[in-house]
């Protein structure tokens, strides 16, 4: 087996440690056997997504931003393809956004990828801090850390990643955080999201392997002590609780 | 002599001196004191100086060249204020005059060298005007606190905006610096390192803040990297490269010591690490540009032995320890390069931390290399300090196995007792202080 990930435009959209999702993910694949190939794209490059399993889409200043979105508009069908077919899409921070609608910054609106039902304003104020979010699917909760001046809000059809249990969130307002479309997960924890989250990784993993091999998937297990103990140490030292009693 | 001024100075002097008693680096709150009880403190004693003011600004680096640039100045037979601790924010600053000033309010100094904060600047710029400011580089760093480095950039484009008088001594090699120096309009003098010295001109994975050329948005083309964004970059699109070196490195050698050409003189100094190539050159070149002749420059690299945890010395039990500060990818890749330079079996101590001065994001260990501890003959690594599960899942996702230990005193203990006689600390920002004192009490101890 052989996953191939997509790491879109890591020249520019390179912020919070995204080559540790990346990283993350290989790592997860390798120790399993499976075969993992990270194809970089670059702005000139073009891209195949038929060739990919998992795209990865980045954090980056908002100068870089309207670098990216204006580019990614240009591919913005391609994408919208990939997405609708079950492809595995992960979008941290302004790669989260750039997925919405738009992104309404001081400077003006940057025009986003309607993907998912969401859309961007930027406030007063950045909202930085360690998050910890829940989402039913995992026992676990899911930890990072958390700094964007955008507040997402969602439309009539989004589902949000977790419910914030500390931190702010998409908007510090609704109490959500994320979003989750098809095999799209887009976030504002970086840290990044993925290492002190195997769960949520494997589950990525999972449905990336499952598009491209079919159901009855199972992925062998793995020693997470190290991982767990990092989340709970995340979730004790803000929440002051034990992990097993949220 | 106002009454206040003299109140002023008493308190912060007393405050320094108890913080000192109680082993606590009490230097941030002895100016705060200062500046509440008379506001233009910082002014006035600033004023004093009787001829020039320089300050060294900059992502990495400003510790070592602001304490060479004092060294070689006082070299000279001069009087210079220094805040040699590195506490670089509006009260350091205010704290290392204050200190500096006799019991009658008066200071006695010919120069200050005064390293600053890149976002403190334009809240100090108020109080005084340089004469000088050395800027070594600009990397990413504590992006919890300015947001990215454009936020950086914006803040000291302000504060240089305050003083069109200061000569700005500038890192050539740095696309950002260079760019916002020569932008500013202010007068300029570049320093840098002039060749090639490492084989891979090609990019690696390490993040490069400045491959798109500020004033047009294309990519940069470089004839050869250094590390970081540092090297030889050009523009083919508005023609905006690295300008021509005022004060260039050439016939460079580093390894257990390093050695190079500058200025028509050969350097040979004791350190470690390529990176502190730019700290000489930095120094060097503001004290000549101010029109110091320094003579006795190699006698002053060979006489300054750092003592604040800048690639520190100590040797503790028939164990070799060298303290270093890591605080960033860029300045932790330099770390891993000065600990391979060392060929020897060594030890490791991580130290992570996450409070306020540190920044409380450490995504930032995901952009260090690492995976280039493979290649070390390293026989253990330790992680510690608050996020040190961070620390350990990094190196596990490099492959590569540590030993967790959150108490730092602890840590080191173990390492001499059972290591192999060589350790290396690094250890980030608040982290610092506290490692140096106990391995001073520690080396007491083992005498």
């Amino acid at each position: 087996m052989k996953i191939t990930i997509g790491h879109l435009y890591p020249e520019l959209l390179n912020l919070y440690g995204d080559r540790g999702n990346i990283q993350c993910m290989k790592k997860r694949l390798e120790w399993r056997g499976i075969d993992v190939e990270v194809i970089e794209y670059q702005l000139e490059d073009e891209i195949n997504f038929s060739d990919l399993d998992i795209v990865l889409l980045g954090g980056g200043s908002d100068r870089e931003q309207i670098l990216v979105s204006n580019k990614l508009f240009s591919i913005k069908d391609d994408l919208k393809r990939y997405v609708e077919e079950d492809g595995v899409l992960i979008a941290v921070c302004g790669g989260y956004q750039l997925l919405g609608d738009y992104y309404q910054t001081n400077n003006g609106t940057i025009k986003g990828l309607s993907i998912v039902d969401i859309y961007t304003e930027q406030k007063p104020g950045r909202l930085i801090n360690n998050i910890i979010i829940k989402n039913k699917l995992f026992q676990m909760p899911i930890v990072g850390f958390e700094n964007h001046g955008g507040r997402t809000f969602f439309g009539a059809k989004a589902e949000p990643l977790g419910k914030v249990i500390y931190g702010s969130g998409n908007n510090g307002e609704t109490g959500d955080e994320g979003v989750i479309y098809k095999n799209v997960i887009g976030t504002y924890l970086h840290g990044p999201l993925l290492p002190k989250n195997p769960h949520l990784c494997d589950f990525l993993l999972k449905k990336a392997l499952t598009r491209k091999y079919g159901e009855g998937i199972e992925l062998a297990e793995l020693d997470d002590s190290q991982e767990i103990e990092a989340n709970s140490y995340i979730v004790k030292r803000f929440l002051k609780k034990d992990i097993n009693k949220l | 002599m106002k009454l206040r001024r003299i109140a002023a100075i008493w308190t912060s002097k007393i405050i320094g001196l108890t913080c000192k008693i109680a082993g606590k680096q009490g230097v941030t709150l002895a100016g705060k004191a200062a500046i509440k009880i008379y506001p233009d403190i910082l002014k006035e004693l600033a004023g004093d100086v009787r001829e020039k003011i320089f300050v060294v600004c900059g992502t990495n680096g400003k510790t070592t060249t602001n304490n060479l640039l004092c060294s070689a100045i006082e070299s000279e037979g001069k009087k210079v204020i220094c805040n040699r601790t590195g506490s670089n924010m509006l009260n350091g600053v205010i704290s290392s005059f204050v200190l500096s000033a006799k019991l009658n309010g008066k200071l006695d100094a010919d120069y200050a060298c005064i390293e600053i904060d890149e976002a403190s600047a334009i809240r100090i710029f108020p109080h005084f005007a340089p004469d000088y400011m050395v800027l070594t580089n600009l990397f990413r760093d504590q992006l919890d606190r300015y947001g990215e480095i454009d936020i950086t950039m914006n803040f000291l484009k302000k504060a240089i905006k305050m003083v069109p008088d200061m000569k700005i001594i500038v890192n050539g090699d740095d696309s950002l610096s260079a760019y916002l120096i020569m932008e500013s309009g202010n007068e300029y003098i570049t320093y840098g390192i002039s060749e090639q010295y490492f084989e891979e001109a090609e990019d690696s994975n390490e993040i490069r803040e400045g491959r798109f050329c500020k004033k047009c948005g294309e990519k940069l083309k470089y004839h050869f990297y250094h590390f970081g964004q540092l090297g030889d970059y050009e523009c083919v699109n508005c023609g905006f490269k690295r300008p021509d070196l005022d004060f260039g490195a050439t016939n460079i050698k580093a390894g257990g010591q390093l050695v190079f050409d500058m200025d028509n003189r050969n350097i040979k100094a004791n350190y470690r690490g390529f990176y502190n190539i730019y700290n000489i050159l930095a120094s060097y070149s503001a004290a000549i540009t101010a029109g110091f002749k320094l003579q006795n420059f190699d006698q002053i690299l060979n006489d300054y032995n750092p003592q604040n945890g800048r690639m520190e010395n100590f040797s503790i039990g028939g164990t070799n320890i060298i303290l270093n500060l890591a605080k960033n990818p860029i300045g932790f890749n330099q770390n891993i390069s000065a600990v391979m330079e060392d060929e020897e079996d060594k030890d490791l101590i991580i130290l992570i931390n996450d409070n306020a001065q540190d920044g409380i994001d450490i995504s930032w260990l995901w952009d260090v290399e690492f995976e280039r501890f493979y290649e070390g003959s390293i026989r253990s690594i330790t992680v510690s300090g608050t996020r040190c599960q961070d620390m350990r899942l990094r190196l596990k996702y490099v492959d590569i196995p540590s030993i967790l230990e959150q108490d730092i005193e602890k840590a080191i203990r173990k390492c001499i007792k059972n290591g192999v006689g060589n350790l290396y600390v690094l250890v980030n920002y608040t982290a610092l202080y506290n490692t140096h004192n106990i391995l001073k009490k520690l080396e007491r101890e083992y005498k």
